[in-house]
């Protein structure tokens, strides 16, 4: 048996993962945005069972002047929903090019408090250079320098508080024990971080870093960091023309990372028309000068919900060496309110009577719900052995 | 007790609290004091807060942990999160009460911050709102990419300039269902923002819709010349320190407006919220008896040595927190940043003879002198002498409301909501119901001030 379950991601964001989704249902950009919304959509994706919901953002519209190019902040949105949920683990994309990584660092170590130990993290790189025009910032030319340096330092903030850092110890009248706080002393090419971070270690101790492969590679051995190169993914997402080619992917992807899955663009038949006429009607409603976030190297499956099924099972299915072919996948749903529901009605339901995926539990961290560890904090320096020979 | 004339006899009392966060006021040694990091303390907070009909819940920043002669100080509470991240999850449990992010405009890019704060207002209904802090060193600025580059005397300009941006920012999208009516594009396109200034070159096209209160409120906290002309310029509230002596409070009260008409506002445009502690008991000698018992716990023996320490510029921890102060003067000409924000800068000399002679004209010991420093936070009373005090300060036109930090939490509001506020409403001197849903409402303000037809139309 595989150790890890198999993870059903999805992206819950705006009206779907294709540009024309908000055109197609007629959603206005206040309807796209409303707390009400949000809150139904992710319980709905919690109720199928579904592992982990991600929100896509970027600061510009993929369609700029545009009311129906309405977004919020991801992290706003996650946590927003962390208390409206109790199971499905929450996922906000967010850049490693402009943010500020200190920033990064608390608010999603925050969500990860608010949401009780279910928050991840798409570590996602942003390539246009308009985004540095609103950021006021010259062009970041190494993509991938800052991704794996922006990944590294939030990966060092996380660690910055030991788990028992508050002592409350009313004898001497220290809240804190600051042996148990460390500066980071982060010192990369194009920026440096000084820690630690002002909020406490996350319930997760690391929240569960996503990324599209090859947007952030190891950490490389530096004087400062002498070691081994440090895995900064936990879960790399692949794309793939076909099916054989993504499953390439993944299993490539998993020298790089303890966890891959596959993006799936998905357009069901529902409402009596079939997936490639509702694909056709989104090609032709699609504005002009949209910046894509369809079409992208993902897989895709355009059709039945039975045949979705199929492919989830071939996927989920451990083959003859006990492996299965992925461990998961992420769904990109290109109409979330037709999509969702066909997902929730006919797809996970017969997946998981096929007991193929697991719903994650109430309470489960989404570490737990993914089948990873919680890892270490790197600057504990008591040796394992001392903790328990006491 | 001097007198002040009444001159608003109708003013309502209001009421914000304030989660702090880091600090060494709430008594965490105190066995009920619950977790200041778990989602449930914060719940627990807004519930009571929410059910007391207060306008706000508030809370604080803080960009590097705090220091004390270079090693890290352990001796107060600390480890908050992040305020807007922590506010959306607050918003999706509660309905009316306003949600106040201090978010700091030195160390964060104005497109992103604008975005962040109107993406909670949005999800909130139109709840959300902004305190503008400007503390500014590169002590704090080693955490952040651009580092301590910003010249302290332009800290206020950037704020002005990030705010500029936010307005565009939250001005660019039409005015929706629920927003105040008023000059918005009408064409159902978003403007396009456009900033070229000394500290900004900004260029974008905003996704965030507007809110029902149209886009955040702007609180602001900090009390130099150019941080009240600042307020005075831009701010719905003022997030005061003025908030335990009545004549100071109305000087500070007479100022703010002064300042606000200058502005070409209306004099009342700015409303005036001190942070301040209440402490209430069954007759006026267990009010005094909590108090003391709260001021004692607030200082402790090492939080006293570590207070002398600091304007001394030396380890005290040697000393007797019972005994005097030091014979000799500090060794330190100023204080440095990593203290946070408040002192900074400050003639170390000066204070250390101020507390000299206090300690020696009233007999005071270190920690003595330190809980006499701290101990004019507010209001102590029975629950009907609390209100009438503040009454009068709501009054005699010297505040609009309070930002109350508890001094234990989560359990710190109860007795103020259970006890105090019915007796403010036995005097119709607070709200029996919301009446609205926004923040702007709670708070009786004006239409944001880029869409006033002319300026004090109400
Ligand atoms: C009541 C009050 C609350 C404050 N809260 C914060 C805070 O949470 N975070 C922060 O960085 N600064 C805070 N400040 C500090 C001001 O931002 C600081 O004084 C700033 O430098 C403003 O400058 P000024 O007082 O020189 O005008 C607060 C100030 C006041 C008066």
């Amino acid at each position: 048996m595989p150790s890890s379950p198999f993870f059903v991601g999805l992206d819950a964001d705006g009206a779907g993962a294709h540009p024309a989704a908000a055109a197609v249902t007629g959603l206005s950009g206040a309807d796209l945005v409303s707390g009400a919304r949000l809150a139904r959509t992710v319980r709905q994706a919690e109720n199928a069972g579904l592992t982990f919901v991600s929100f896509a953002d970027a600061l510009l519209p993929a369609v700029p002047g545009s009311p129906a190019a309405a977004r919020l902040d991801s992290v706003t949105r996650a946590a927003f929903v962390s208390r409206t949920t109790t199971a499905i683990g929450l996922v906000p994309q967010v850049p490693t090019t402009y943010p500020e990584p200190f920033h990064v660092a608390a608010q999603l170590a925050s969500l990860d408090i608010a949401a009780a130990g279910r928050g991840g993290w798409v570590a996602s790189v942003t390539r246009d250079a308009a985004t540095a025009d609103a950021y006021g910032r010259a062009v970041v030319g190494d993509l991938a320098r800052e991704a794996r340096d922006v990944v590294q330092v939030v990966r060092d903030l996380w660690d910055s508080w030991e788990d028992d850092a508050v002592v409350r110890d009313v004898a001497t009248g220290r809240y804190i024990d600051r042996d148990r706080l460390h500066y980071v002393d982060f010192v990369g090419e194009s920026f440096s971080v000084k820690g630690p971070l002002i909020t406490p270690r996350p319930p997760q101790g690391q929240l569960v870093v996503l990324a599209a492969d090859g947007d952030v590679a190891p950490a490389v051995g530096s004087p400062a960091r002498p070691g081994p190169a440090e895995q900064l993914v936990d879960v790399t997402l692949v794309g793939g023309a076909g099916v054989s080619t993504a499953i390439g992917n993944a299993a490539a992807a998993r020298e790089r990372s303890p966890l891959a899955g596959i993006n799936i663009e998905v357009v069901l038949d529902a409402g009596g028309r079939t997936g490639a006429e509702r694909l056709a009607e989104l090609r032709a409603s699609t504005p002009a000068g949209v910046r894509s976030t369809w079409d992208t190297r993902a897989l895709q499956h355009v059709g039945s919900a039975a045949g979705l099924v199929q492919l989830l099972t071939d996927l989920a299915t451990p083959g003859p060496d006990g492996h299965r072919p992925v461990d998961g996948v992420r769904l990109l749903p290109a109409v979330l309110d037709v999509d969702l529901p066909v997902l929730a009605r006919d797809v996970l339901p017969t997946l998981r009577a096929a007991r193929l995926v697991a719903a994650p539990r109430p309470g489960a961290t989404l570490r737990e719900s993914l089948g990873l560890p919680r890892p270490a904090n790197r600057y504990d320096v008591r040796a394992p052995a001392a903790a328990v020979s006491v | 007790m001097t007198e002040f004339p009444i001159t608003r006899p109708h003013a309502q009392v209001h009421f914000g609290v304030f989660f702090q966060g880091v600090n060494h006021t709430t008594v965490w040694s105190d066995p009920e004091s619950g977790s200041q990091t778990d989602f449930a303390t914060f719940e627990r907070v807004i519930r009571t807060a929410e059910r007391g009909l207060f306008d706000a819940f508030f809370l604080g920043e803080g960009l590097r942990l705090r220091e004390s002669r270079g090693a890290l100080h352990d001796l107060d509470v600390v480890g908050r999160p992040d305020a807007i991240t922590q506010l959306a999850a607050l918003a999706a449990i509660t309905t009316h009460i306003g949600l106040v992010a201090t978010q700091n405009t030195t160390y964060s890019d104005p497109a992103e911050l604008a975005r962040r704060l109107q993406s909670l207002d949005v999800l909130s209904g139109g709840r959300a709102a902004w305190n503008v802090v400007t503390t500014d060193n590169a002590w704090t600025g080693a955490n952040f990419r651009r580092g301590g580059y910003l010249d302290h005397a332009l800290r206020y300009e950037r704020a002005q300039g990030q705010l500029n941006i936010a307005r565009q920012i939250w001005d660019a999208f039409p005015d929706g269902t629920g927003a105040p009516a008023g000059s918005g594009s009408s064409d159902g396109t978003v403007a396009h923002v456009s900033e070229h200034s000394a500290l900004f070159e900004v260029e974008l096209d905003p996704t965030t819709p507007r809110s029902p209160q149209g886009h955040p409120i702007i609180f602001q906290a900090g009390d130099s010349p150019q941080g009240r002309d600042f307020a005075a310029a831009n701010a719905d509230v003022i997030f005061s320190r003025h908030g335990s002596v009545l004549a100071d409070a109305l000087e500070f009260a007479a100022d703010v407006r002064r300042r606000a008409v200058a502005a070409g506002r209306p004099e009342d445009d700015v409303k005036i919220f001190p942070g301040t502690g209440i402490i209430v008991g069954d007759t006026p000698a267990d009010a005094e008896e909590r108090a003391r018992w709260v001021r004692w716990n607030q200082v402790t023996p090492a939080t006293a040595l570590s207070i002398v320490g600091n304007i001394w510029g030396e380890d005290l921890s040697g000393y007797d927190p019972d005994g005097p102060l030091p014979a000799h003067d500090p060794v330190v000409e100023e204080l440095g940043g990593e203290r946070g924000s408040s002192t900074t800068g400050a003639r170390t000399r000066e204070i250390a003879a101020q507390w000299r002679a206090l300690a020696e004209a009233e007999h005071l010991s270190i920690r003595e002198l330190v809980i006499r420093n701290n101990s004019e936070r507010g209001f102590q009373g029975t629950p009907t002498s609390v209100a009438e005090d503040l009454i009068r300060w709501v009054r005699t036109g010297a505040v609009d409301g309070f930002n109350i930090s508890p001094w234990i939490v989560p359990s710190g509001l109860d007795d103020i909501v259970d006890r105090v506020v019915p007796e403010l409403q036995e005097r119709g001197a607070y709200p029996t119901s919301y009446t609205g849903t926004t923040l702007r409402h709670h708070l009786g303000l004006r239409a944001p001030l880029t869409r006033r037809t002319a300026v004090g139309a109400a």
